[in-house]
């Protein structure tokens, strides 16, 4: 099934910080052939680049050896891959970067810590090459003082509930195409009673993916001009993460995986696959991952649209290419950025692995899912839906970790009683404040 | 000239030489690699310390403001607090049952061999998988032990969720890992004791707790002192199965020193100096309380 993604993306994307704009005026014309010169090939032939690498599905992982091994045909030039857990992607590429051993390239999930230390591109690539991306795609890798470009976006993420369709049909339950919140957490209920499942409903342990509910509340923590707008509507971040907390409260999710884990991500992903779970709230980047996992466990699942109040659509997020300035071969490390974010690999990627484009060209022709189309057009579709205000976080990208990480660790309390929803949200409010502050100093 | 002419008095002093030298060319190789890895890293923690660096690459002198920092975080003490509350169970449970098991297994004569390795295998396990499978086993509501508890009319604690609990979980572990380690080195030393001190009290007709109160506990003192240090400074030094069991959760009530000097270290915000800050006050601690230990348990031999 044959998607077009230009109205989906596009529009969700370019809305962050380019209100007004046509997409296709911003879109350039196709890259130039990525044919290697006889020069590059002969500077390049037997030298080593290391791709630190995560993988949020087996099939990622395959698509991109079989790219390295491509890259390496086209080049001569040999590509070491790091494969990382992605629960200490930041951690170790820190402490290495600090040792003295950067990576050449890595794809990353918070590019904003690396901006001091990327290999700015345009200067191999060419400053027209950041054309070839959605423009609001490109923020997060946009040095904030030179304004250069220092990383590509590689994948759009769209933030959104997943449900287990054999537990939905045994509770005689239609699956949803629009609903809201109270209706999501109705629906979730029911389908666990009839089914006497474990749980109704789970979503990771994230202030990413919780940003999703304020979103359809109506509540953003920070704007596009930086500011902290959590004040401005308090009652509605209350609303919106005290549904969530109530859940885990009752135990109809799970709270073990929540409280349990201290200050270490979680992901129900588990238990959806366990098929003891209704509803999962997660993103587009787990279709490859659960596809994998329900075809062994045996049950069939479904993307579903986000629930809608104020706001509907899901919470944008994506991964990054980055090519850093310590490699002793730049010129290598950014021809390989451009070969993996090229239209030919990126399309590859998107169909093997279900991700969402970041070219404009693709996002122009659309993707040929070959399979779960279906779902990959729901996520799309919400894409599309997505408010600009959801973007406004993305302006800080150095602190969209520690402010979301903060809203994790303050629902932790909530759940445990130790807290109430109003205090978490005038303690995050505060917290957002003093981060703020460290941009001016 | 005179130096080179090999005379008698000169060939034993090369040799003498050579005697002295040779248990330091030994010892070499080690020492280059502990100084390497241990010495030199220490040192310079030290000296970052007394910086503030978010990438460590660029640092910005700051004094003593990272341990004025520490000091003044109302969280290093609830987790001071949680290190000091697992270190004495850890430190006290470890030492009694490692002097239990091996006193058994010194006794053992049936399957001797088998029983000293299922008491050792948890050892040979990597930390971080143990956390991994005690979280799975001890999760409320999905969790192997809960469902036999439940079996038994025992109802579903919430191990990982209760603060207490999580505690209670996070030292069982932890004495659950090194349990073997400690237990062998106990055997080594009762292996140690003159067999005839133990005949000479069975001739005399000494009951097995007497035997085990006035002979063995005695003679295994020093193995003891060294068990206690050791498990001292390993409670100080947990984190890595405490991460994956339980994060430091629930609520913080597994968060100990470690895990607050890897978050200020390595999670976003960076603080390199704060996080080496944080490893200096560790080393401190356990430095003065390996010191006390070894101090007492000197006094109390020359008693």
């Amino acid at each position: 099934m044959k998607i077009n993604l230009r109205k989906s993306i596009a529009i969700g994307a370019s809305l962050a910080l380019t209100a007004g704009l046509s997409l296709v005026g911003n879109v350039a014309a196709q890259a130039a052939p990525l044919t290697p010169t006889a020069a590059q090939l002969a500077a390049w032939k037997g030298k080593e680049i290391t791709y630190y690498f995560y993988q949020d599905s087996a099939a990622e992982l395959d698509t991109t050896k079989k790219q390295i091994a491509d890259f390496e045909k086209l080049t001569g030039a040999k590509v070491k891959l790091d494969v990382i857990p992605f629960t200490s992607l930041d951690t170790q590429l820190q402490a290495r970067i600090a040792g003295g051993n950067t990576p050449d390239v890595a794809r990353l999930n918070n590019p904003g810590f690396y901006h001091n230390v990327a290999l700015p591109l345009e200067q191999y690539l060419g400053r027209n090459y950041v054309k070839e991306f959605l423009k609001g795609s490109t923020t997060q890798v946009t040095h904030p003082t030179t304004k250069k470009l220092v990383g590509v976006p590689y994948d759009l993420t769209i933030n959104g509930p997943f449900i287990n369709l054999d537990l939905f049909e045994k509770a005689g339950v239609p699956v949803p195409t629009s609903w809201t919140w109270p209706e999501l957490i109705a629906t979730a209920k029911k389908v666990q009673a009839a089914n006497k499942s474990e749980y109704a409903f789970a979503i990771d342990k994230s202030g990413h993916r919780v940003s999703t509910a304020m979103s359809h509340m109506g509540a953003y923590m920070v704007d596009s001009k930086q500011r902290n707008v959590l004040r401005t509507s308090p009652f509605r971040a209350e609303k919106a993460i005290k549904m969530i907390t109530d859940l885990y409260v009752a135990d109809l999710a799970p709270r073990d995986l929540w409280i349990g884990t201290g200050t270490r991500y979680s992901s129900p992903t588990a238990v959806f696959l366990s098929g003891q779970l209704p509803v999962f709230f997660s993103g587009n980047w787990n279709v490859a991952g659960l596809s994998e996992g329900a075809s062994a466990a045996k049950f069939r699942f479904a993307a579903v649209p986000n629930p809608s109040g104020l706001n509907g659509g899901g919470w944008p997020g994506g991964k990054f290419l980055m090519a850093f300035s310590a490699s002793k071969t730049p010129d290598l490390a950014a021809f390989f950025v451009r070969f993996l974010a090229n239209t030919e690999q990126m399309e590859e990627m998107c169909k093997a692995a279900f991700w969402m484009p970041t070219r404009g060209d693709l996002s122009e022709s659309g993707i040929n899912y070959p399979k779960r189309a279906s779902d990959m057009k729901v996520f799309l579709a919400d894409s599309a839906k997505t408010p600009s205000a959801a973007y406004g976080i993305q302006s800080v990208p150095t602190l969209t970790g520690p402010i979301y990480n903060k809203l994790r660790d303050l629902m932790t309390d909530v759940m445990a009683g130790k807290m109430t929803v109003k205090e978490l949200v005038q303690t995050q409010i505060t917290f957002i404040d003093q981060q703020l502050a460290t941009l001016k100093k | 000239m005179s130096s080179s002419v090999e005379t008698p008095v000169n060939r034993r002093r090369h040799k003498n030489w050579r005697r002295r030298l040779t248990p330091y060319l030994f010892l070499a190789p080690n020492l280059l690699i502990f100084l390497t890895f241990i010495i030199w890293p220490a040192l310079r923690g030290f000296y970052i310390s007394f910086f503030d660096s978010i990438d460590g690459s660029n640092f910005e002198y700051v004094g003593t403001e990272n341990y004025k920092a520490i000091f003044g975080d109302p969280t290093v003490a609830i987790i001071a607090r949680n290190t000091a509350i697992f270190v004495v169970f850890y430190m006290v449970f470890s030492t009694l049952l490692s002097l239990t098991f091996a006193i058994i297994l010194n006794e053992q004569r049936f399957g001797r061999g088998f029983f000293r390795a299922i008491v050792f295998l948890p050892v040979m396990l990597s930390p971080v998988v143990v956390g991994l499978i005690w979280n799975d086993f001890l999760d409320r509501k999905v969790g192997p032990l809960n469902a036999m508890l439940e079996a038994i009319g025992g109802g579903s604690p919430g191990w990982l969720v209760e603060p207490a609990l999580g505690m209670t979980a996070a030292v069982f572990v932890g004495i659950w890992v090194h349990l073997g380690f400690y237990t062998i080195i106990l055997l080594a030393g009762l292996q140690g004791i003159d067999r005839s001190l133990f005949e000479a009290a069975a001739i005399d007709g000494a009951t097995r707790w007497q035997v085990i109160r006035q002979i063995t506990l005695p003679l295994l003192k020093p193995t003891t002192l060294i068990i206690i240090i050791l498990s001292t400074i390993h409670g100080f030094q947990s984190f890595d199965f405490i991460y994956t069991l339980t994060g430091g959760g629930p609520l913080g009530a597994t968060t100990l020193i470690v895990q607050y000097i890897y978050e200020r270290a390595f999670q976003s915000p960076i603080q390199y100096g704060l996080g080496s800050a944080a490893g200096v006050i560790l080393f401190l601690i356990i430095f003065a309380f390996t010191a006390l230990n070894f101090l007492v348990g000197r006094r109390r031999d020359a008693v």
